[in-house]
């Protein structure tokens, strides 16, 4: 039992990491981009090819990963988000132009890699076992808890501490009152995409090194996760995220406990759906829903 | 010739109706991704409900399945529709994603539907009747455009809230549109069901409805036949591809990707927007008939709207308080007061924007607190502090949207081609050519607002409201930003609707404007009522001029 919630609160600090950079584009430009399962898709993949080819450390293998995951955030941002900016049907446009470059990247990774599952080279991450308290955790769970936990830690000092934060604030109220009292509107927005993409690229490689291989719907299979976290911890939060993010994972491992594996699936959804009936906020929420 | 492409054409009518499950939500601007989940109840009910073996021997379980998944498609999108309703964009879109995902899940779980494996029917579906059902769709997409229902679809996709206040009953027209999806989307299933032999939960996934919202944004969902074009491209890119012997499996995603961005790009509108630059769309024109069959407006002196100790608070702020005030037929009612008096909020209750906190009253007949197009169909119009127009709308189509009170619906009419339904959208736009006449904008009839003068816009508004016949008309700040010749020509046309009848209640901070067309002036402060009565004798009170300049000895100053 206690084993089982352990493992929700790793498998939920994924979930969160997928979800805090999704949460972040849409928080602060009102943006649902759908091409974010594919850009953590491209992480896992960009991972294990640098890791195989280099064999770089782990450690300097994810700021690599997310530096080309910030350059692909910076051109998804301009491909499909900037040249709709101001037309009538924005929303949906964005939805379906995003869409469309997810759907280019992931051809573009079939391509490369064919339709194999890859995987990271034979013990490229130490594949050491904790006992604690009974409780048997590896030292990849207790790496990407770890920087889940930063990350979200760094995200945060950043919006509420450096210039750039506060112009992303400024953006999130009003974009237009923002470039009128000298906010470079443009700069932040790409910012934004570049942070967003960074963390969805390096949450895709942390995914991959914890099952040890990807395939092209790696990014699929979370995606609709993606959606309950940031619903439950209410759209643009990014501390909500977080916890909604292991309050899925556990919820999802009592599911496990006391139900079936195959039920699991339903827990996201059922949750999610009960919050946005009873809750549109979220269950962390306290930015004002605004309509899209 | 064709036989040989039998399945190709078949997928393609399949795509076309799949996609016009999400059309007719998007025609009124709600974003429904649950079309997976309720093709996939449909198609599984249909599995258990429909025999299968033809009844009496003649009629395919194709054709016994049809209703039914359009039946329980429409039901259960009704179910889903009572709590999701309340959420708008993105909520709403994750909500119905997450119902469809839920019915996934239960379907792989359940016993009688053997999970992940699947069950297995005749394939029952030709290619004719696969085809038939995209022409019976289609016809009903091209009657509904043109008609009452069409511009209310179209009015709630641009604006909720105008639309509310043109007499549009936003509620029922997104829960219409969403059940209409939802049995669309219920006969997509079973068809899928017998045209491919085998359903299982996946089949129903989040691709599919991805498949089907791509389809119909990428055709264009302010056009009836977008669907087809969606699922025609879509569907020739990959033909296309095995034409020119292209293998690679990843060239096919990544040119429908390349096109879909393109097409979202260059084309706002989708395809279709290739076809109206082909022909593009007429205005129709004015019948040249007298709009008849209009109601009498009141005599003038009756009192038509009773307000009783009203007043309005957010939080601890008191935007409105205690205001008593009576409005007859056909006077003019000017409304004024310093920024943040509470005008716009008083104006807002009685037009059913907001709800009282304190205070009742009754216009019209209505109770105040009734939704805003209760009180549009007992013949209250308005216009808006800051114009909202319909975007998309020509102006024509803006004005025909305001006569949505005096008309009766004519889809269903229209369907069977019945002459009443036509002489019923004749007088509609009679009606409608009237107003633009009046307010002088016949000749930009075909523009949309966006390429109007600001002057013209407001005009536009006043032109919508007036197309509704109204007893009432409410104008919040008309003049605001016109010049004066505009502003003078605004008065003149606000006398010229008085003499006619109609009560006009308008805020202003023209006082000029005011005092000339006024019959009785109401000046807010604080939100109270602090003078009321003959117009110039108000303007005169030394309350109302503290209250606009500040205390007398500094009058001098400003004057």
């Amino acid at each position: 039992m206690l084993q089982q919630l352990a493992n929700g609160v790793f498998s939920g600090s994924i979930y969160a990491l997928f979800a805090i950079g999704f949460t972040l584009v849409f928080g602060i430009l009102r943006h649902l981009n759908l091409a974010h399962a594919a850009i953590f898709t491209t992480g896992a993949f960009l991972g294990i090819e640098i890791a195989t080819r280099t064999g770089i450390p782990f450690w300097a293998l994810l700021p690599v990963v997310a530096g080309i995951g910030a350059v692909a955030g910076v051109v998804l941002e301009r491909i499909a988000f900037r040249p709709l900016a101001g037309r009538d049907d924005e929303h949906f446009a964005g939805l379906i132009s995003s869409v469309a470059f997810g759907g280019v990247l992931i051809a573009l990774i079939q391509a490369r890699y064919g339709t194999e599952p890859k995987s990271f080279p034979y013990e490229y991450f130490p594949n050491r076992l904790f006992e604690v308290a009974g409780l048997r955790v590896t030292l990849t769970q207790l790496v990407t808890l770890g920087l889940a936990l930063a990350l979200m830690l760094g995200l945060a000092w950043l919006v509420s501490a450096t210039p750039l934060g506060r112009a992303m604030r400024a953006v999130a109220e009003n974009p237009t009152a923002a470039r009128v009292v000298g906010v470079n509107v443009d700069r932040v927005t790409a910012g934004t995409y570049a942070l967003s993409s960074g963390l969805g690229t390096v949450a895709g490689a942390l995914l991959a090194l914890n099952i040890g291989q990807t395939d092209r719907g790696l990014g699929a299979s979370i995606e609709l996760i993606g959606f309950a976290v940031i619903i439950l911890g209410g759209l643009g939060s990014l501390w909500g995220a977080m916890a909604a993010g292991i309050v899925l994972g556990l919820a999802e491992a009592l599911t496990i406990h006391y139900f079936d594996s195959t039920w699991k699936g339903l827990v996201p959804f059922a949750l999610l759906f009960a919050v946005l009936i009873l809750r549109p906020r979220g269950l962390f929420g306290h930015i004002k829903v605004r309509e899209v | 010739m064709l036989a040989g492409y039998d399945t190709l054409i078949t997928n393609i009518a399949l795509a076309v109706i799949l996609a016009y499950s999400f059309h007719v939500v998007l025609m009124a601007g709600q974003l429904n991704l649950g079309q997976a989940g309720f093709a996939s109840l449909a198609a599984y009910t249909s599995t258990l409900v429909v025999p299968t073996e033809p009844l009496f021997g003649s009629l395919s379980p194709v054709l016994v399945g049809i209703p039914v998944g359009a039946a329980v498609g429409g039901a259960a999108a009704f179910l889903v529709g009572l709590p999701v309703l309340r959420l708008r964009g993105v909520f709403l879109a994750i909500g119905t994603i997450a119902f469809g995902e839920m019915v996934r899940v239960f379907m792989t779980n359940a016993e009688w539907t053997r999970g992940a494996l699947g069950l297995r029917v005749d394939k029952w579906l030709t290619v004719d009747l696969a085809w038939i059902v995209v022409a019976v769709l289609g016809y009903l997409f091209w009657r509904l455009g043109p008609s009452r229902t069409g511009r209310a679809f179209a009015a709630v996709r641009e604006d909720e809230l105008a639309a509310g206040s043109m007499g549009v009953d936003v509620v029922r027209t997104r829960m219409t549109s969403f059940v209409a999806s939802g049995a669309i989307a219920g006969v997509y299933g079973v068809m899928f069901l017998y045209f491919f032999g085998r359903i299982t939960p996946a089949t129903f996934d989040f691709s599919l409805t991805l498949g089907g919202l791509v389809t119909a944004v990428l055709g264009g969902y302010l056009v009836f036949f977008g669907p087809v074009l969606g699922a025609g491209f879509l569907t020739a890119v990959p033909e296309i591809q095995n034409a020119l012997g292209v293998e690679a499996g990843w060239i096919h995603p990544l040119i429908t990707g390349l096109l879909l961005l393109a097409v979202i790009l260059f084309l706002p509108g989708g395809l279709s927007t290739l076809v109206a630059r082909l022909r593009p769309a007429r205005v129709r024109p004015d019948p040249g008939t007298e709009p008849d069959g209009l109601a009498p407006l009141p005599e003038p002196g009756t009192p038509i709207a009773e307000l009783r100790g009203l007043g309005k608070s957010y939080g601890s702020v008191q935007a409105v308080r205690s205001v008593d005030l009576e409005i007859r037929a056909g006077e003019v009612l000017g409304v004024i007061g310093p920024n943040g008096a509470g005008k716009t909020t008083l104006v807002n209750m009685i037009s059913g924007l907001e709800t009282p906190s304190a205070g009742e009253g009754e216009v019209l007949g209505v109770r105040l607190g009734a939704p805003s197009h209760r009180f549009a169909k007992a013949g209250l119009s308005r216009t808006f502090q800051h114009s909202k127009l319909f975007d998309r709308l020509s102006a024509l189509d803006n004005v025909l949207v305001g006569t949505h009170p005096v008309t009766r619906s004519t889809y269903l009419r229209r369907l069977l081609w019945l002459p009443s339904a036509r002489r019923d959208e004749r007088r509609a736009l009679a009606l409608a050519w009237a107003q633009l006449r009046r307010v002088g904008l016949a000749d930009r009839a075909h523009l949309r607002p966006g390429a109007l003068s600001y002057g013209d816009q407001r005009r536009l508004e006043i032109a919508r409201a007036l197309a509704a016949h109204p007893t009432l008309l409410v104008l919040d700040e008309p003049a605001a930003g016109m010049n004066h010749v505009e502003a003078g020509e605004l008065a003149a046309l606000i006398k010229d609707l008085a003499e006619d009848g109609i009560a006009v209640l308008f805020i202003e901070h023209n006082v000029k404007m005011v005092l000339d067309t006024c019959t009785r002036l109401v000046v807010l402060n604080f939100g109270e009522v602090i003078a009321a009565g003959e117009p110039r004798e108000v303007a005169a009170d030394p309350k109302v001029v503290e209250a606009y300049l500040g205390a007398e000895d500094e009058e001098s100053e400003h004057v």
